[in-house]
């Protein structure tokens, strides 16, 4: 049905560049939004248990000789309905609950990816980890655009609802807001992107692309609005820089975006009005 | 006889993980238009209280009607009529939220999902901090506010949710005294309108001259429940007290 769908080849003649554009584009814009987020919620660590969730469920989809992206979009899934019932029961943090799902999804992961090297099917993780944007089919480009305008739809939508979480959950809570709703539609959320991104950028750059924009906006903006718009501006900027310098140089493209991401945010550090102390008297 | 707006009978109220129930088999009736002040020692269960009737904390056992709902089974309907002022709270200087954002949160249960925000609204926020007195602070980032603004930005965030009870724990902590008997002007006249005040406090030199009644909670049970003149609280707990 989609097929025919056109975006950015009428601007981008080669399919192969284009296509490592467009996901790149959808995949920081989706991620930089979520990340918003999870930095307010200081769920942080949400991105790299995420991210080897989705790595887990990919490597139980190699194992069993089945489509990866399918076992990485549920393995995500089932991890992200865990976080928020296991933290509720077991009265931990967020963050402890992450990192035991984070080392249960990476002990699955590596097993997995061990057991088939010793097996002999000579599996390659790397793609996982560091994505692979030249060869890509076009539904999953159409699948990561469907996700990120999913993200934004659910910003829009909850927005109220969504920045009362961020300021105080209790106080969210106490005004009738039904919070647990609007968290567990959030990890569902995170969930599908980081797991249909997996592939296409690595579980490297979905973490990077899940913390570092939102720390760039958190430099120079004072509103939540503005960190809605300033993230993924800067995370689509980055991104397109690299993976035209990327195509140019021949770099491998989700490393260096990580890399320049990183530089981005240590100039935003240095550039921030934040940090500025007034010292006039008059 | 007057309409009970909270009416708890025999509650037990318990949080996951302790091994005994914090609220032991606690029955409160209050009417509209009381003044409620509710005193006791440490940990005698007071902000424990305030929670279990907004449903913030599990009720095990017993009944708790709030405003005409079952508070275990309705427990989000209770909440969006129930303002609550919390005990403790810090935001960071970076927080990215202004005054007047914080106040129109207020509004949100009761907007309910995917409603636009009316006039109506924006008026009752403009109204609340109107009458706490920050509306001069209104695009200011809350984070860069004193202690006192604080607290009267989350007074005024409560007040724009129109409650039909009002529940307050400590909110003059931070507070002058000039700022106190500015509120306590405010929340006589919430009184007058027919808006329960529940009040959990620890000082009661600025206690209007309104008959008050008192609820004096000890280990998890109430051991004084009843009316009296505002000079008198502070005896009365002292006695409750040294006697329990």
């Amino acid at each position: 049905m989609f097929s025919g769908l056109k975006m950015l080849e009428p601007l981008i003649s080669n399919n192969v560049v284009c296509y490592a554009v467009e996901a790149m584009v959808f995949a920081s814009i989706a991620c930089s939004i979520l990340g918003v987020i999870i930095s307010r919620m200081s769920l942080s660590s949400i991105g790299f248990t995420m991210s080897h969730a989705a790595f887990a469920g990919a490597a139980i989809g190699m194992f069993l000789e089945t489509n990866a992206q399918i076992t990485a979009i549920a393995f995500s899934m089932a991890v992200a309905a865990l976080i928020g019932p296991v933290s509720d029961k077991a009265k931990m943090a967020a963050d402890a609950t992450l990192g035991v799902l984070f080392a249960m999804s990476m002990a699955v992961a590596i097993f997995l990816v061990s057991y088939m090297e010793y097996m002999g099917k000579g599996l390659s993780s790397s793609s996982l980890l560091f994505g692979d944007v030249i060869s890509l089919y076009r539904e999953e480009i159409y699948a990561l655009a469907a996700v990120c305008f999913l993200t934004m739809l659910f910003v829009l939508a909850f927005y109220r609802e969504i920045s009362a979480i961020m300021f105080n959950m209790k106080m969210a809570e106490a005004t009738g807001i039904r919070v647990k709703l609007v968290y567990y539609i959030l990890l569902f959320i995170i969930a599908l992107s980081v797991s249909l991104s997996l592939n296409i950028v690595g579980g490297l750059l979905i973490f990077v692309l899940l913390v570092t924009p939102a720390s760039i906006a958190g430099q120079f903006c004072f509103n939540l609005k503005s960190m809605f718009i300033v993230a993924p501006a800067a995370a689509l900027f980055v991104s397109a820089f690299g993976v035209w310098a990327g195509f140019e140089y021949t770099l491998p493209i989700a490393p260096l975006v990580a890399l320049l991401l990183t530089v981005a945010f240590a100039l935003s550090v240095m550039l921030s009005f934040k940090r500025r102390i007034n010292t006039k008297i008059n | 006889m007057a309409l009970s707006v909270v009416d708890l009978r025999g509650i037990y109220t318990a949080y996951e993980g302790g091994d005994r129930p914090v609220i032991k088999g606690l029955s409160l009736s209050v009417d509209k238009g009381e003044y409620v002040v509710i005193g006791g020692p440490n940990s005698a269960g007071k902000t424990t209280l305030l929670e279990s009737i907004n449903g913030l904390v599990r009720i095990t056992h017993g009944n708790a009607i709030v405003c005409g709902l079952d508070v275990a089974a309705h427990p989000h309907e209770v909440r969006k009529k129930v303002g609550y002022v919390l005990q403790n709270f810090y935001f960071d200087p970076f927080t990215p939220f202004t005054v007047e954002q914080v106040v129109m949160m207020g509004r949100y249960g009761r907007l309910g999902l995917f409603n636009r925000i009316t006039k109506a609204d924006r008026d009752a926020a403009s109204r609340a901090m109107r009458l706490v007195g920050i509306e001069d602070l209104a695009n200011n980032t809350i984070g860069t506010l004193s202690g006192g603004q604080q607290q009267k930005t989350m007074i005024a965030h409560n007040i724009a949710k129109e409650p039909e009870v009002m529940m307050l724990d400590e909110p003059f902590s931070n507070l002058d005294f000039r700022a106190r008997e500015y509120l306590q002007g405010v929340f006589k006249d919430m009184v007058r309108g027919g808006v329960p005040i529940l009040m959990v406090a620890h000082a009661f030199d600025w206690l209007p001259d309104v008959p008050i009644h008192l609820v004096v909670m000890n280990q998890g049970r109430i051991s004084c429940d009843g009316n009296c003149r505002a000079e008198e609280v502070e005896e009365i707990i002292r006695k409750e007290c040294s006697v329990a």
